[in-house]
């Protein structure tokens, strides 16, 4: 019988007792993992929203809100840039390319992008990575609509459905664009990114499809009001083929690819002067990291918070071990009368502590895997958030090493009590 | 075997020793009856004997070694090769078996799991056969040791302490949790086992009825100046 099994034999002889201390421990290291793993993943996708795009352009707002916007689709397209502003940024010199975004529109509460071909082409998440295509294609002609993964997924949609979209964002929209439905031409691969929740028409159809809500709203006005005194001109009787050359006057923002990197200050700049339409233009790369810079107290707090968890149920340990102490005076008596030196008492209760610890981190370790195991298709669903359920991570590993250093350092306490205490009773009976 | 002389001890923080002894032996195979009182020092005693604690003055020489040239780790060491120890009752470690309380008593010295092994082939027929030799039945020695009755308890405890074979067994009080008539029959068979392994015993108790069995009686009081 080794130190080691003396230590384990001992830890199991108190199994009832120890039983909520483990249970303590290891629930507060879940949580600090699984924190550390959402935080890492929240962090990961965010990052790998976009790359590739050079600058972004739309009418004058804050960076912040205008990354959101366009890419994230969080708050309401209220402002558009005009198409002129538009042709205009295509002809500065270094511009390699630019792709139109046109949002507002959505079906079934997810958002509607009215964009070009070119968006398949140029749009590029995590490293430089394309977009690519589950089933068929990007979209050729008008009334085609290509889906993001989740799109596809979470309303079982497939190549050659056929869908209507609404005006306005939001489940409860009440205009449907019902003269113009929308012909599933392409599914999307997932990515990871916004992407995958949003359904990509031609940006000339988003005109469209607002002029025929207007002329079929008309239709039911026509018996008390004559009058056409819409601000919209009246395209409605454009047959399709014509429509498809149709220009939107407004747009929510451009995407930008640089012939050269170098060039986007300048760019930015000459576009933020723009005096013709209050413009903004933004960095992407840089505005992601601004919005990251935002978020990150709130993250560093959460990780303290369940480290604290962590050092009170570790404290918790420490108080019942102590607390045991004295009850196992005759024990380490016994084991000194045998010739155990105070040392050995000082590492045998070292060990019982580390073994409690190291139960804990394995009950932790388990139920961390088996929680995102069973809880990842549900986060990818409802939060959009892909779980890797990978190995633990570096800076997880860090946390569980940070555990074990706590509990050796908070284990001397305790060892070094049961030390003195048996170096100053010696062999008594008592 | 055993000889202190001229041993004095004292407390820090007490005013005079508690322990003064000029002399007292204990020869080899010698089963030697400590009266002790309680307060009369012979815990204190046993402390100096069995090296965790160390003598102001005087010396300590247990089979030729004088413990006072000795670290505290040597001591420890040489408590663990030669001095087997029982006490007054909960002798045992409650979360180990009889035979795993018993490996114990030479788990720290690897002379006593030598010998042991020699006389037994390995160490778990070792603890069987003095277990058994005791009157504890195979099918208690892997028993959980709190479902024995302390009369069971104290026998494992001498297979402790006689495992390997240790020339000095002290046992302090260990009769006083026991009734009359395990009294003798303990004592009878603490006594059988010294004789076979040749071990010198000293037996420390305050029950002056055990005194006759011995071959030599002491009184503590009578021989420690600093008690009186």
């Amino acid at each position: 019988m080794n130190i080691v099994n003396l230590a384990k034999h001992s830890i199991s002889s108190r199994k009832s007792t120890l039983i909520l201390t483990i249970f303590s421990i290891s629930m507060s290291l879940l949580l600090l993992l699984s924190i550390e793993r959402i935080r890492l993943d929240i962090k990961h996708s965010f990052a790998n929203t976009i790359s590739g795009t050079d600058l972004i352009v739309g009418a004058r707002t804050g960076s912040a809100e205008l990354l959101l916007q366009s890419i994230f689709r969080i708050g309401h397209a209220n402002n558009t840039m005009s198409w002129h502003s538009y042709e205009k940024i295509q002809s500065i010199h270094g511009i390699k390319w630019t792709v139109p975004i046109s949002l507002g529109d959505s079906h079934k509460g997810l958002s509607v992008i009215g964009t070009t071909a070119d968006y398949f082409k140029y749009y590029k998440f995590a490293n430089k990575q394309a977009l690519s295509f589950a089933f068929g294609n990007r979209f050729e002609q008008s009334q085609q609509v290509v889906l993001g993964a989740n799109v596809a997924k979470k309303l079982n949609y497939v190549v050659g459905d056929e869908l209507v979209i609404s005006h306005g964002t939001g489940n409860t929209s009440f205009h449907h664009h019902e003269k113009h439905p929308f012909r599933v031409i392409g599914i999307l691969n997932p990515t990871g990114t916004p992407v995958d929740n949003g359904l990509h028409i031609p940006i000339s159809d988003v005109e469209l499809i607002h002029n025929k809500t207007i002329a079929h709203d008309e239709h039911h006005d026509h018996d008390h009001d004559h009058d056409h005194d819409h601000d919209h001109d009246h395209d409605h009787d454009h047959d399709h083929k014509n429509s498809q050359t149709t220009q939107p006057k407004q747009i929510t923002a451009v995407l930008i690819g640089l012939k050269s990197p170098v060039l986007a200050l300048q760019i930015q700049a000459r576009i933020n002067r723009n005096n013709e339409e209050p413009l903004s233009a933004i960095l992407p790369k840089y505005t992601l990291k601004q919005i990251w810079q935002i978020v990150s107290p709130f993250e560093k707090t959460l990780i303290l918070m369940s480290l604290s968890v962590l050092i009170v149920s570790l404290i918790g340990m420490l108080a019942l071990i102590l607390n045991t102490l004295s009850q196992r005076t005759k024990e380490l008596t016994i084991l000194r009368s045998v010739g155990a030196p105070p040392r050995y008492i000082f590492a045998l209760i070292c060990l019982e502590t580390l073994f409690i610890v190291l139960i804990s981190i394995c009950v932790s370790i388990f139920t961390y895997f088996l929680l995102f195991t069973l809880l990842a298709p549900a986060l990818q669903a409802n939060f959009a958030l892909t779980i890797q359920l990978s190995w633990l991570s570096a800076s997880q590993m860090q946390l569980i090493g940070i555990t074990l250093f706590l509990s050796l350092l908070l284990a001397m306490l305790p060892a070094f009590r049961a030390y003195q205490r048996v170096l100053s009773i010696g062999l008594s009976n008592k | 075997m055993l000889s202190l002389n001229q041993l004095r001890f004292q407390y820090p923080n007490q005013l005079r020793p508690i322990i003064d002894i000029s002399s007292l032996t204990l020869a080899k195979g010698e089963n030697l009856f400590l009266h002790g009182q309680s307060g009369s020092g012979k815990s204190t005693l046993l402390n100096l004997v069995s090296g965790v604690l160390s003598p102001d003055s005087g010396s300590i020489i247990l089979l030729e070694t004088d413990l006072g040239v000795l670290s505290q780790s040597k001591k420890d060491a040489f408590r663990a090769n030669h001095i087997g120890f029982i006490f007054q009752n909960f002798n045992l470690i409650p979360y180990l078996n009889a035979e795993q309380n018993t490996l114990l008593g030479c788990h720290f010295s690897k002379s006593r799991k030598n010998k042991a092994i020699a006389k037994y082939g390995n160490l778990s027929h070792a603890a069987h056969a003095i277990l058994a030799s005791l009157g504890l039945s195979e099918s208690i020695v892997k028993q959980a040791v709190h479902t024995l009755s302390i009369g069971q308890q104290q026998r494992v405890a001498i297979a402790r302490a006689l495992i390997g074979e240790p020339e000095l067994i002290i046992a302090d009080e260990p009769t006083s949790a026991l009734d009359e008539n395990a009294k003798k029959e303990f004592i009878q068979l603490l006594f059988n086992q010294t004789t076979k392994s040749q071990a010198s015993l000293l037996f420390v108790s305050h029950d002056t009825s055990l005194k006759s069995e011995f071959s030599s009686q002491v009184a503590l009081c009578d021989i420690n100046v600093g008690a009186q």
